[in-house]
């Protein structure tokens, strides 16, 4: 049987670790990936509770029940009351799961408001470059640059992703989403940024030689400055943005 | 229906029912089209060992007997072996090198696919040779046994030749 | 069975086995020789695959590029994946089962003997020429073990040695089939009387399923490397988008081979420890018949949701492949309780090999519960393709197999040999093992968690420096490990001590015969009325008494 001390351990070390991850989550910076980060502690408690008592079973059973004399203990073959709740548990709880991850999912890839921004995202051998619809901008980066792409705060920018050759990824960590850039496909999706910031990108699908050096950030700034920033670059043409 | 064929299928009804969810689910082309195959495949082995297990005679089994297997219910236990000197352990087959000369006929096949015609041809006829080496093994070893009494003698053999035992001694000698 | 005109000779008498000279070897049909040169095969290209992935942890010890231009690093990390998927993990385990499984049912050998034999060669074979591919201009692939199209097409990626990847890797896919096809008629037909199916060790269910996988899985593999050949070679045009091509066709046939692929490798590794947990707790496995289902169920799914590999392609249909991969924690979990219901009230040693079941428990839990994480679409989005993913599959392929692996080279090798591995260096083992492992690959969680991708020959950011610094200290320890292993091993294969037939006490047919086994298997087999052979038959009053007439007072 545990020991009553066992169970505040247990909590202690649950908290612990639910507070471990927690810190560890990027705090997203869109208003799509804040359904990511709520799913993923919830996803986090459960698995901390799950391991805790899972591990502590077993090392429970390894303390407990070491082998003291010769003689064979009861040699239980199974319990089908115990099969079929170790069954349905785990099912209920992975059907929860599951609603709950639909629930997120809806709301990450909700697409059904209108586009105030329109950028189009184009990988390739191993860059991007960023076209910015119904103006004249265009960011155009070059393997070893680090082009930035630049929206405005509270906005939803809509992202139309394509790839001039291999499969790439549009991938901003502190978005909490990431999408390929497959050749031959349009991949849409929707980035509402909430704070303003500088955010690093970076490919995540492996696309050969400088894999590597296949980065970029995503500049959110407020609209004003936005505004000036459109119509100088619209201005100087499409002009690849000098890299750090 | 033996337990074998309800292992296959039951993999088949799981390929076929996943395979029809997909489908309406999604209307992708390829996933279905790989998960029905799955249904296929072990479906259509299972149906040639019932097929096989009725050739081979014997009283049908009951129906109710048939689905206790398929849900995977097994059956009452068959009485265990009483004389293990006359059960089979089998005849095996002596050491031979024909399988690794196919293996090397078929790698040489294959990387021939990147080099070149003539080195096709090699990998084939290297395969060709050990097919005729392994047939013409297996066929003299179903004629003349892998283990030998004393007063037969010994068959013709080419190839690498374990020692077949000359004196076989009654079952339940110790080994040394 | 095998058919034959003449009437049945009677045995002979098993003369003294030598040790197979380099001949005996090329030529053996023999089963449990044939297990031998799969481990040793298998274990020397993991060693291989080992060094080159402590090439890569060396270059990502911190920013910049200290040791190797990115090329070489892209073909390093290219090739340690392939290596240690396709080259080792699943052929470490077939070599196991081949070994144990006709010794288990009852049997003198497999099915197709010969057509065993060829199924080595093919994988060594296909192994050097996957392994020519170092010395070809160019050098070996260098894109992934995944090998993505178009990245792997002749327009991105020129060069024999990406040809020379495919072809050895199609030659050890046609050994895997024909490997697959014999042991499955092998435990379909060539049960002894009384083995019936429900009788099995759980080990012999787990190679039915892994190689039942292997056999509806491995033919897409060698579909899509056939497809991915004639692009390279003869013109095709499947992966090719400007030619009505598809590049995401790659992704799904692959993965729809990719997934089954995992649970081939971990499979027969639930089997090694569902026959260790037993042994060392002195009781039946916990809830047999559930745990079979659970192997069926597991596999069954494993077959429904290759696309969570796909989850930030945009072009899969989301919730159908996040259901079913959650669901694979049910099954999963039944295994987990059995295991700790067999524990339960038992009476435990902590042997090398109880103490490697263990830790495989508690890695694999760690390793599953994340992978849940990932089956989540949204969760996926953001950690895919990172360092949570690698951490999740090496907690899962380097913990699961490699626990599980050694668990079964402890418990068998006094099997193979008559000898038994020293428990020292194998409490050594476990020890450095257990921690260098989990220093290796827990912080890589958190680093992937933070955005660090994978697949990257050097970072810039700062703050992944230390962890990764970690985390290659943690590398090098489990190096240290499999090097106390490798002692191990030297050592008591000369000098271990004596094991006899049965030195734990164990419950499948294997332990009723002599340590090594006799070329036919047994000289002699008990009745079979449960599925532990063994310890029925040394728990026996006959036996007890020595009123047995089956037992043999040389062998104790």
């Amino acid at each position: 049987m545990p020991s009553r001390r066992a169970p505040a351990t247990r909590w202690l070390v649950v908290t612990a670790t639910v507070l471990a991850a927690a810190g560890c989550t990027p705090q997203s910076v869109t208003e799509q990936g804040q359904a990511i980060y709520n799913l993923y502690n919830l996803f986090m408690y459960i698995a901390a509770v799950v391991f805790v008592v899972v591990s502590g079973l077993v090392i429970w059973s390894v303390v407990r029940y070491r082998r003291r004399d010769d003689e064979l203990p009861t040699q239980t073959h199974g319990n089908n009351k115990l099969e079929l709740t170790w069954t349905v548990i785990p099912t209920v709880i992975v059907l929860f799961l599951f609603v709950v991850t639909i629930q997120a999912q809806d709301k990450v890839l909700d697409s059904s408001g209108d586009a105030d921004v329109n950028v189009t995202v184009t990988a390739f051998q191993w860059s991007y470059r960023f076209t910015y619809e119904g103006t004249g901008a265009e960011v155009l980066g070059s393997p070893g640059t680090i082009p930035e792409m630049v929206v405005p705060v509270g906005q939803r920018v809509r992202v139309k992703l394509l790839s001039a050759d291999v499969v790439h990824t549009f991938y901003v960590p502190q978005t909490l989403f990431k999408r390929q850039a497959i050749p031959g496909t349009v991949n849409e999706f929707d980035l509402t940024f909430e704070k303003e910031g500088l955010y690093h990108g970076q490919c995540t699908q492996f696309c050969g030689l400088q894999h590597t050096d296949m980065t970029f950030r995503v500049r959110v700034v407020n609209q004003g400055q936005y505004q000036t920033w459109l119509a100088e670059t619209t201005r100087r043409g499409s002009a690849g943005q000098p890299g750090t | 229906m033996t337990d074998e064929a309800g292992v296959l299928l039951r993999v088949s009804i799981f390929g076929f029912v996943i395979g029809i969810v997909y489908w309406f689910l999604t209307y992708e082309w390829l996933g279905t089209v790989c998960l029905l195959t799955l249904g296929a495949g072990p479906g259509v082995a299972g149906l040639i060992l019932i097929q096989e297990q009725r050739a081979r005679g014997g009283a049908g089994e009951p129906r109710a007997e048939a689905l206790r297997r398929l849900a995977g219910i097994p059956p009452q236990d068959p009485p265990g072996p009483k004389d293990l000197a006359a059960e089979d352990l089998g005849v095996l087959p002596l050491p031979t090198i024909w399988p690794l000369a196919a293996s090397l006929g078929v790698a040489v096949l294959f990387t021939g696919l990147i080099y070149g015609l003539w080195l096709v041809i090699l990998g084939l006829g290297l395969l060709a040779y050990a097919t005729w080496g392994w047939l013409a093994a297996v066929n003299r070893e179903n004629r003349y046994g892998r283990i030998q009494a004393d007063t037969e003698a010994p068959s013709p053999q080419s190839g690498p030749v374990s020692d077949p035992d000359p004196h076989p001694s009654a079952a339940g000698q110790p080994e040394s | 069975m095998a058919t034959t005109e003449l009437p049945l000779p009677a045995l002979p008498e098993a003369h003294h086995e030598e040790p197979g000279g380099i001949v005996d070897y090329l030529t053996t049909v023999d089963h449990k020789k044939i297990g031998i040169l799969y481990i040793l095969t298998a274990f020397a290209i993991f060693l291989v695959g080992g060094l080159l992935a402590l090439v890569v942890r060396w270059e990502l010890a911190s920013p910049g590029l200290q040791a190797m231009g990115e090329n070489t690093y892209n073909q390093v990390f290219t090739m340690h994946g392939t290596l240690m998927i396709f080259l080792f993990a699943a052929q470490v385990t077939t070599g196991l089962g081949n070994y144990l499984v006709p010794l288990q049912i009852g049997a003198a050998d497999v099915a197709f003997p010969r057509a065993n034999a060829m199924s080595y060669w093919l994988y060594l074979f296909g192994s050097l020429i996957v392994f020519s591919s170092f010395f070809v201009a160019g050098g070996p692939a260098a894109v992934a073990w995944t090998a993505y199209a178009p990245l792997s097409t002749d327009q991105y990626f020129q060069g024999t040695g990406m040809d020379l990847w495919i072809i050895g890797l199609a030659v050890v896919g046609v050994a895997g089939i024909l490997g697959a096809v014999n042991l499955v008629t092998t435990i379909f037909r060539m049960r002894m009387p009384g083995m019936t199916m429900f009788r099995m060790p759980l080990f012999t269910w787990g190679v039915l399923v892994n190689q039942l996988l292997i056999l509806f899985a491995f033919p897409a593999l060698t579909v899509v490397f056939a497809l991915l050949f004639l692009e390279r070679n003869f013109g095709a045009q499947f992966f090719n988008p400007e030619a009505g091509g598809q590049p995401i066709l790659f992704q799904h046939i692959f993965w729809f081979f990719g997934h089954p692929e995992v649970y081939i490798i971990i499979l027969p590794i639930f089997g090694i420890i569902s026959e260790v947990i037993p042994v060392f707790s002195r009781k039946p496995l916990f809830g047999y018949r559930a745990m079979v289902f659970a192997f069926f169920g597991i596999a069954a799914l494993s077959f429904g949701v290759w696309a969570h590999h796909m989850f930030a392609t945009g072009l899969v249909y989301l919730p159908y492949f996040a259901i079913m991969s959650l669901l694979i924690a049910v099954p999963t979990g039944i295994k987990v309780f059995n295991w700790i219901g067999t524990m339960w009230r038992g009476a435990i040693t902590l042997s090398t090999a109880m103490l490697m079941s263990l830790g495989f428990i508690l890695v694999f839990l760690i390793g599953g519960i994340t992978g849940i994480f990932l089956a989540s679409p949204p969760i996926d989005f953001a950690v895919n393709d990172t360092y949570y993913v690698v951490a999740h599959f090496h907690y899962i392929m380097v913990g699961g197999l490699l626990y599980g692996m050694f668990a079964g080279f402890y418990f068998w090798f006094p099997k193979f040999t008559g000898r038994l591995l020293s428990e020292r260096l194998g409490k050594l083992h476990f020890w450095l093992f257990l921690v260098g492992f989990n220093i290796t690959f827990f912080f890589q969680f958190l680093v992937g968690l933070d955005g660090m991708p994978r697949r990257i020959a050097d970072y810039q950011i700062e703050r992944w420096a230390s962890a990764n610094l970690i985390s290659t200290v943690g590398a090098f320890l489990t190096g240290v490990s499999v090097l106390v292993f490798i002692w191990n091993f030297l050592v008591s294969i000369r000098r271990g001590q004596p094991a006899g037939d049965d030195p734990w006490g164990g419950n499948s047919l294997e332990w009723v015969t002599s340590s090594p086994p006799p070329s036919h298997n047994f000289h002699h087999l008990p009745e079979i009325h449960s599925e532990r052979p063994a310890f029925d038959y040394h728990h026996s009053p006959a036996f007890a008494a020595g009123t047995d007439p089956e037992r043999n007072p040389d062998r104790g």
